[in-house]
């Protein structure tokens, strides 16, 4: 029986490395789209409306600087982006580009008030509207923050995905190293930081898990019945979902330096934002300005942005309408976890939709929208979740 | 070499810091003389330069081997009785499971204390420190007497390069403004 176990098991990691050797087609971000926008290397991506009359109000959403945005669209049945076309609404993406030499001398200040504000004027020009969504994830929900202190008048709403905001906390791994970084000294060799710097850091934060036990995983995740057809389709689809995500991880671009800088020292050491003292090009960044609608989405086991990093936001804007959301899932988890592509999208839908019609016009629905909302909301009251 | 851990590397270590440092260190430091002072000198800078990240990579290797050391120590002590008798492949991956556990555990305490904090930092600073004194020395031994472009110089180029695009961008956005107030 021993024996026969340890053949099995023989047998399971040979049919893996038998995958491996013949490796199958894989690709991210499938979702049709467009490049309607670029300013050096920065790419407004409009992603292509799945229902004939979209919410009016369009949603640009802000990815980190720290790789890719295309975690949000990584495999079909695992896209945030094809949820949120499906569910009827109009979807912008940044794609920040990977940086240069010629890039390092680049601000927070660039990236917010030029690009970011370009973009938002770009769509906004296109739609016709004065205000639109902006949903910022991770670095990109922060710099959205940012964003909507300085620019209250062009944002109709404001949602944060794991945005930290608070640095002052030790419950998350980054936090406590980041007080410690000689920044200037890593800034000043490198000039654009090395994207493989930062993921070996990320690799740190649980080398053991990340170097060794995921690699297991997935032999274990192999199944060896000989003939079994369907067997075989779970074996490619398993190899095909673990190679997107090895991808996404790795795919690091490198960092500006100065934003960089600026990012570590205001944000990580010195906590700026969150007591309204960060300035960018010399102009204060107050949270207070923040009077759009807030919905404040984070994961419970975060390990890179805590929750203690994430919730202070909602109090500290002036907006009324505002929701704190807590999801039991980690980082990663919250876009591509198949629990949380049931739960976490369809609760930002729910949230959104209301917000984005036309100010005083009882803009209707889009159809292929009203059919699902009450069926999704049943669904969603049986989620875990906490509602603040 | 008697004791089981690894202080004995690091006293092995410290001796050997402590005799550099009163020895071939104070010979590498004392001040150059002739035609070539300048360039000797900073030549002799790489030694030191060196022996601080070799002195950090030490300290660091150091503290890891201990974190290895207590992590295995953790898992004998789970799964000391459990693997007595015939071992299966179902016990395999039991002991597999509990020694990713205990690993994963021991090594993430050990990086969330102020003591991995501070030993990164100095690693860290002395790994630049090393890096830009040898992209100096490359420059200034090979790269300028062939006459070809430095970092130095590039970076220069790209911060005139982001302050003229800069501009440009500003230029643009008033003449665009002003195009619609007409």
């Amino acid at each position: 029986m021993n024996k026969l176990s340890s053949i099995e098991d023989y047998e399971k990691f040979k049919h893996g490395m038998e995958l491996f050797l013949k490796p199958p087609d894989f690709s991210v971000g499938t979702t049709p789209s467009e490049v309607i926008f670029s300013e050096d290397k920065m790419k407004l991506i409009h992603y292509i409306p799945t229902v004939e009359k979209p919410y009016p109000v369009p949603i640009l959403v802000v990815y980190a600087l720290v790789n890719r945005y295309y975690i949000l669209d990584l495999q079909p049945d695992k896209s945030v982006i094809k949820k949120l076309l499906d569910e009827g609404f109009d979807v912008y993406v940044i794609d920040w580009g990977y940086p240069s030499g010629v890039d390092r001398y680049l601000t927070i200040d660039d990236y917010v008030n030029g690009y970011l504000n370009n973009a938002v004027d770009k769509i906004r020009e296109r739609s016709g509207l004065d205000r639109i969504t902006l949903l910022g994830v991770c670095q990109g929900g922060t710099f959205s923050v940012m964003y909507a202190a300085l620019h209250p008048e062009k944002v109709k709403n404001l949602v944060t995905l794991v945005a930290p905001v608070n640095f002052d906390t030790d419950k998350g791994i980054l936090h406590i190293w980041a007080k410690s970084l000689d920044v200037d000294s890593i800034v000043d060799n490198y000039g654009i930081v090395p994207g493989d710097f930062l993921n070996a850091g990320f690799l740190l934060t649980d080398p053991i898990r990340l170097m060794i036990d995921k690699y297991v995983g997935l032999f274990e995740k192999i199944e060896n019945k000989p003939g079994d057809k369907e067997g075989e389709l779970r074996n490619e689809e398993t190899v095909k979902n673990f190679l997107r995500m090895e991808k996404w991880i790795f795919d690091s671009p490198d960092q500006a330096g100065e934003t960089f800088r600026q990012f570590m020292k205001d944000c990580y050491q010195k906590n700026l934002l969150i007591k309204n003292e960060m300035k960018l090009n010399g102009k204060k960044i107050n949270l207070k300005n923040i009077t759009m609608p807030l919905l404040n989405v984070m994961a419970e086991f975060d390990h890179l942005v805590p929750t203690e990093a994430s919730k202070p936001l909602t109090e500290a804007v002036s907006s009324l309408d505002k929701e704190t959301l807590v999801f039991p899932t980690g980082h990663i988890g919250i876009f591509v976890g198949s629990k949380s592509q049931k739960e976490v999208c369809p609760r930002i839908a729910e949230w959104l939709k209301p917000r984005s019609l036309l100010d005083g016009t009882g803009e209707e629905k889009p159809e292929s929208a009203k059919e699902k909302t009450s069926e999704q909301k049943r669904k969603n009251r049986r989620s875990k979740v906490i509602i603040k | 070499m008697e004791k089981s851990n690894f202080e004995s590397t690091q006293e092995f270590f410290d001796m050997w810091l402590k005799v550099y440092n009163a020895t071939t260190g104070r010979l590498v430091e004392m001040p150059a003389m002739g035609p070539a002072r300048e360039k000797s000198e900073k030549m002799m800078k790489g030694f030191s330069t060196f022996v601080n990240l070799y002195a950090a990579g030490m300290d660091s290797i150091s503290n890891f081997q201990s974190v290895f050391m207590e992590a295995m120590r953790r898992v004998h002590e789970k799964t000391a009785t459990e693997l007595e008798g015939e071992i299966s492949p179902e016990k395999c991956k039991d002991f597999y499971k509990i020694w990713i556990e205990t690993y994963s555990e021991t090594f993430k305490e050990f990086l969330k204390s102020g003591h991995f904090a501070s030993d990164m930092r100095k690693l860290n600073s002395y790994l630049m420190e090393f890096q830009k004194y040898n992209r100096e020395m490359l420059e200034e031994n090979y790269l300028k007497p062939m006459n070809l472009p430095t970092k130095t110089e590039i970076d220069e180029t790209n911060k005139e390069l982001y302050s003229l695009k800069k501009t440009v961008k500003e230029l643009t956005s008033q003449i665009k403004e002003l195009k619609e107030k007409k």
